[in-house]
């Protein structure tokens, strides 16, 4: 338990609180009492200061009658006097007799003493002198009221502390549930997704504090979670869905086999339907490693104007096949950047493949040098790819057309993809208006 | 011989090179793999890359360091053309990856065994190739057959040349995408086919016996023998 942060808070908020609340009270207290000593020590001075100068105007007999004059009711009114003869003998005044505390020339202390007359001692402050002849008079002030004054604020600051003692346990445990409390959204929301329940999320917080942050941010890391598992469900889905149909059909061509009719033939389907398969896995292992960044250690300078030549060579024969083109509009002078050569053909290969099964009209491969990198492009004059679609259509597996893609796996695209961002560069797929227009960018 | 832990494969390729006339021992650890090479006397070995104890890479490049030259073909399950590349420069002949069509492995043990027939008699560099009636000179850069000029494209002239540096033998589609083009990547559909068919045209349209054949699941031969 003093291990848990919210109860160190807790605890932090309570002993701040009472901190804070002894500090008021006492500072009060003591403010007040000096504020109350120092008035009563000025007072003290003051009457010593006249006394004196009435003895040093008229003499003992001056003094002794002022003395007797004042203690009788001032001023000042609440003026605490003793004039007594160098035996000690009292000559005027309102005391009894001389507190043997008081030393002359001590300056001025607390005292407690009965007046002439009072029943009960009261608080004062005193101070004393010698006089010439050898006699001492002692001149002071009440301060009863006051003192009384702060023996209730005393009483009280004793009772405030106990309040705020019961305050302060208060306000450390409110905050701790504050915090528990904005907490417990975000954590019922992880656990549920721990259960299993993927779609739960943190209730939306229009506070702007760091639990509102807190609840965004765990929201955004779950739907990056959420993103990835339907993902990789939809990828699962259509591997098994694009791995079932050639397995069918070898089997079937197989079977075939078996049964010796036509068996030659059978076979030959059963190989073509096996190198599908095989390429099929190949392909999503690919993409795999590229998305992982393996490969980069056998990057090399290449021309890519050559690399381009190239596939436009490989891929031309089977372009003119169905009456199409492959060209390649080569950029000036050899455009030089540091690539993998086997996947960046791969990719190639793969955009002009797919312009050749789901594009129509003339294939144009270009190259340009930018200043910051190299941009690749493949444009047909088909059908293109609605905006809206695009995004679907780089997803691994995400075969825009069933019907259309029967012998595609959907993974050109995403592995071309993989291949622009292994180098880390992007690739787009846009509008050759009319037909597709694929642009790989990449940096030097 | 073959160096293979995994039964299933060892059995398959053996069982296959042996219906073919090849007389395979085999091992399944490295160790084993490496004692039985040093007896030599074989024309090529088989190795797996991924094996218990010594590994492929292991085993070749100890062969290598007792002085035994048989060519090599290196077989990995990691598939990508990282290890193919990794494993050329490492000193294999020849590279393949599982998994893979067992013509694809046959023809390249014939490529290896032949090349290694062909380096130990050391042959003078050949300016002109030949098969049957097909005639092509290399310093020229003419192809002729019976007599006739045949007229071919750049690339075609090196499909051509690459098939009459390789008569009799079975190349597949990926020998040639590697030979002719030097590139390692799928290209897909029947990219390689079509280059062919093309090829073929000009080659034996017109004359009776065909030349260029097509070896079913394997890939093209280039022979006088149907």
């Amino acid at each position: 338990m003093f291990r848990s942060t919210v109860f160190r808070f807790a605890a932090l908020v309570f002993v701040l609180q009472l901190a804070a609340a002894a500090a008021l009270l006492f500072g009060t207290a003591a403010l007040v009492r000096g504020q109350v000593t120092a008035e009563a020590d000025r007072a003290a001075a003051a009457l010593m200061a006249e006394l004196r100068a009435v003895r040093a105007a008229g003499g003992a007999d001056a003094l002794a009658r002022e003395v007797a004059a004042r203690a009788g009711g001032g001023p000042p009114p609440r003026a605490v006097l003793l004039l007594v003869d160098r035996n000690g003998t009292r000559v005027a005044g309102n005391l009894d007799a001389w507190p043997p505390s008081v030393v002359a020339g001590g300056g001025t202390r607390n005292a407690l003493l009965y007046r002439t007359g009072h029943a009960a001692p009261e608080a004062m402050r005193v101070g004393a002198a010698a006089l010439p002849d050898g006699g001492r008079l002692l001149a002071g002030a009440v301060t009863e009221g006051e003192a009384r004054a702060l023996r209730r604020l005393e009483e009280a600051t004793g009772l405030a502390l106990t309040l705020a003692l019961a305050f302060a346990a208060v306000a450390a445990w409110a905050s701790a549930r504050l915090i528990v409390a904005r907490l417990e959204g975000t954590l019922a929301a992880l656990d549920g997704v721990a259960a299993g329940d993927l779609g739960r999320r943190v209730a939306p917080d229009a506070a702007r504090d760091s639990f509102a942050d807190l609840g965004r941010a765990v929201n955004g890391a779950l739907d990056r979670v959420d993103t990835l598992v339907t993902e990789l469900r939809v990828a699962t889905d259509a591997l098994a869905h694009d791995l079932k149909s050639p397995l069918t059909r070898m089997r079937a061509a197989l079977e075939r086999a078996a049964s010796k009719a036509g068996s030659v033939e059978a076979l030959d389907r059963a190989l073509v339907e096996a190198d599908r398969l095989m390429a099929v896995v190949q392909t999503a292992l690919g993409i795999s490693r590229a998305e992982a960044g393996i490969g980069r250690e056998n990057f090399a300078e290449a021309d890519l104007g050559l690399h381009m030549a190239d596939m436009a060579e490989i891929y031309a024969p089977l372009a003119e096949e169905t009456g199409r083109t492959v060209l390649f509009e080569a950029a000036e002078g050899p455009v030089v950047a540091r690539v993998h050569r086997e996947l960046l053909a791969q990719a190639i290969g793969n955009l002009i493949d797919n312009a050749l099964k789901y594009g129509g009209g003339p294939i144009t491969l270009s190259l340009a040098g930018r200043v910051d990198g190299v941009r690749l492009s493949v444009a047909d004059r088909g059908p293109g790819i609605p905006a809206d679609r695009r995004h679907q259509a780089l997803r691994r597996f995400g075969r825009l057309d069933e019907a259309r893609g029967g012998d595609g796996a959907g993974l050109g695209l995403a592995l071309a993809a993989a291949v622009a961002r292994l180098h880390g560069g992007a690739l787009v797929l846009g509008d050759a208006a009319p037909g597709l227009l694929v642009t790989m960018d990449l940096p030097r | 011989m073959l160096v293979e832990d995994d039964a299933g494969t060892a059995d398959f390729v053996s069982r296959g090179l042996e219906e073919q006339g090849y007389v395979v021992d085999r091992a399944a650890a490295g160790r084993d793999g490496l004692f039985l090479a040093t007896d030599g006397g074989h024309d090529c070995v088989i190795l797996d890359r991924m094996l218990p104890g010594l590994d492929g890479m292991g085993v070749r490049a100890a062969m290598r360091a007792a002085g035994i030259a048989t060519p090599v073909l290196m077989l990995s399950a990691l598939g990508s053309t990282e290890d193919r590349v990794a494993g050329l420069t490492r000193g294999a002949d020849d590279y393949l990856t599982k998994p893979f069509a067992f013509a694809e492995l046959l023809a390249r043990v014939r490529l290896l065994i032949r090349r290694g027939g062909a380096a130990a008699t050391a042959a003078a560099p050949q300016t002109v190739l030949r098969c049957g009636d097909l005639e092509m000179d290399l310093l020229a850069r003419r192809t002729r057959r019976a007599g006739r000029s045949i007229d071919l494209q750049p690339r075609e002239f090196r499909l051509l040349e690459f098939l009459l540096r390789h008569v009799d033998q079975v190349v597949t589609r990926t020998m040639l995408l590697e030979g002719v083009w030097d590139y390692h990547f799928d290209p897909g559909t029947n990219v390689i086919d079509v280059h062919v068919s093309r090829l073929r045209k000009k080659v034996d349209e017109g004359f009776d016996r065909p030349l260029l054949h097509t070896v079913r699941g394997a890939g093209y031969r280039l022979g006088q023998e149907p």
